[in-house]
């Protein structure tokens, strides 16, 4: 019975916040109109087809509230860089100052998608995890919220801050908190502290220095909002830093409780049976982890070089301007991950039976 | 710069994971080489949905039966994966399709602009396809790990039931959730600092509803449901294989 209530509990808050989400147009102040007829015009080009569109639409908000007003919009079947508007889509445009003319159109409301997505993740977090649920959830938010304060800060004093040194406090103050929250106080917890916090400045020290010294054909400026960042040598330096950082906690935990599971079954184990043992497990989590770095990071550069080959690039090009940066990132991560594996084997067996005796 | 890199993680692996390791940098660079082939196919002109779809069902292959060879454990796996990429599959198109989130923003016109934009071919199945290999990496890790603590429950307590054994399952996945969410979040939000400067003077509204965030929300909200949904489905399948295997082994 209490199950279902929390079940009953959860269902109404979450078609509730879909309906919010749905008709929220009175947050916004920039005026936001929903299209209800399209006339489109095609064009063949040689290579693709596009349409120019007579869209009609209602204004949702602000002082010309329900009011019709009229659009033009040019859109390509490939939708390489425009807008493809249909029926039902919501529009943020400038209107003229009378409020019967769109001057231009801003962009597309897409805010009810984000919110359908992160309801559906919530519920299910809920449903298969429980309570550890509410805890991922909680170590989540208060990651966004450090992500959000750190921009905040670097945007604030980007001409004279360091961005790399701030991501480095940043990183460890990520490191803490999130496997402090997820795990509790422990020995365990400590250890995995420890050893992710040593894992990190070794495996990037090294990978710094090596781009310091070799990187000489880094491809920098192909990296996506360069121009904005004074810094970009340092800037390129945080994505790296940040990118394994959670597979270096997930391999650190991993590690230290295992090890800890071992030693509190068998308080006398001796260190020998727990290194081979620790190997063991390394073992199995290293292909698999190496992986997920691979296809979550290095799949991010399939628009750009698909763009470029259809352009008639060559190939090798194409992957050397739009995919190497991609590729260092995972190949540091990859490292970062390998090396992590000896690092928080040794600082756990340190830690678990140092402070046992 | 690559080759130096993949030098350095090839003596690492070969360091640490012994022949496993070995193992574990072939199976690296030939999923490279299967993302490398998918953009290629794309641009002979085969649909990027069902070459992605093709790509995931390959991938799990290499992931689970060439890194972790062929059995009871990497089976059910297997079977999971294939389910959950079917539901991830609905989802992602749904949202890909109603969200309006293919190509690119203005804020490229940097990099794209040399770029012809009329390229006969629609950039919406690109972006779906991408995400659909986005997360296959992370529905393969999960799994595995599942499954895998599970055979090792059943071999501790042969007695177990086969609910208990779904349980158990549940409750090593309600424990992994947190540290691979960490490690999805870092893995896709580490480059997403220069958006945000670039957009240092626009509202949050405007911010919300770009198509550079609404692209990366949805691609990181994706690869956490498809972590969640993996792991009941791994439980269950894994529980009725698992323990179908012991009752013929117990006769």
């Amino acid at each position: 019975m209490k199950l279902k209530t929390k079940l009953i509990i959860l269902f109404i808050l979450s078609i509730i916040s879909i309906i919010f989400v749905y008709n929220d147009y009175f947050l916004y102040s920039t005026p936001i109109v929903k299209i209800i007829n399209i006339k489109e015009e095609k064009h063949n080009n040689d290579k693709d087809v596009y349409y120019n569109q007579e869209i009609k639409g209602i204004i949702q908000n602000g002082k010309y509230k329900g009011s019709t007003v009229k659009v033009t919009n040019t859109t390509s079947k490939s939708g390489v860089y425009d807008e493809q508007i249909h029926k039902n889509t919501e529009i943020f445009v400038e209107l003229s100052n009378d409020g019967t003319k769109v001057n231009s159109i801003i962009g597309i409301k897409r805010d009810k998608y984000l919110v359908i997505l992160l309801v559906i993740f919530i519920d299910l977090i809920l449903l298969v995890a429980n309570k550890k649920g509410i805890k991922s959830l909680l170590s989540l938010s208060i990651n966004i919220i450090i992500s959000i304060i750190s921009i905040i800060i670097f945007r604030n004093n980007y001409k004279t801050i360091n961005i790399l040194l701030l991501y480095i406090i940043i990183s460890v103050l990520f490191i803490i908190l999130s496997l402090y929250i997820t795990n509790g106080k422990s020995k365990k917890t400590l250890s995995a502290i420890v050893s992710s916090i040593i894992s990190l400045f070794v495996s990037f020290t090294l990978s710094f220095i090596i781009i310091k010294i070799f990187g000489k054909d880094i491809t920098i400026w192909t990296m996506e909002y360069i121009e904005v960042i004074y810094d970009y040598e340092n800037f390129f330096y945080v994505s790296i830093l940040l990118c394994g950082l959670g597979a270096i906690m997930d391999i650190s935990i991993t590690i230290s409780s295992a090890l800890n599971e071992l030693i509190e079954k068998k308080p006398k184990i001796e260190v020998s049976y727990l290194i081979k043992s620790g190997k063991e497990i390394s073992k199995d989590i290293i292909g698999t982890m190496n992986h997920v770095m691979l296809y979550t990071c290095y799949s991010s550069i399939i628009p750009l070089v698909f763009l470029a080959l259809r352009n008639g690039m060559i190939l090798s090009n194409a992957l050397n301007f739009y995919g190497s940066l991609e590729l260092i990132t995972v190949l540091t991560s990859c490292i970062s991950i390998v090396l992590t594996i000896p690092i928080s084997l040794y600082t756990s067996i340190f830690i678990l039976k140092e402070v046992r005796k | 710069m690559i080759t130096l890199l993949s030098i350095i993680l090839f003596f690492l692996l070969l360091i640490v994971g012994k022949s496993r390791g070995v193992k574990t940098f072939v199976t690296f660079y030939l999923s490279i080489i299967l993302i490398i082939t998918y953009i290629i196919l794309m641009n002979l002109g085969f649909n990027a949905i069902i070459l992605a779809l093709i790509v995931c069902i390959l991938a799990s292959c290499i992931s689970l039966f060439m890194l972790n060879g062929y059995n009871l454990k990497t089976l059910s796996s297997f079977i999971s994966i294939m389910l959950v990429l079917v539901l991830v599959f609905i989802i992602t198109y749904t949202i890909g399709k109603l969200s309006n989130i293919q190509g690119f923003s203005s804020d490229s016109v940097e990099t794209i602009g040399g770029f012809s934009y009329l390229i006969n071919y629609d950039m919406t199945k690109v972006i779906i396809g991408m995400y659909l290999i986005c997360v296959i990496g992370t529905i393969i890790d999960t799994s595995i790990s599942v499954s895998t603590s599970m055979n090792e429950v059943l071999e501790n307590n042969p007695k177990i039931k086969e609910k208990e054994l779904y349980k158990s399952g549940m409750n090593i996945g309600g424990d992994i959730l947190s540290t691979t969410i960490n490690t999805l979040f870092f893995a896709i939000i580490s480059s997403f600092i220069g958006f945000f400067m670039w957009h240092k003077n626009d509202t949050l509204s405007y911010i919300i509803n770009h198509k550079v965030f609404a692209q990366t929300i949805i691609e990181l909200l994706l690869s956490f449901i498809a972590s969640i949904l993996i792991i009941p489905i791994t439980s269950y399948i894994s529980s009725k294989v698992l323990y179908k295997k012991k009752l013929i082994k117990d006769e």
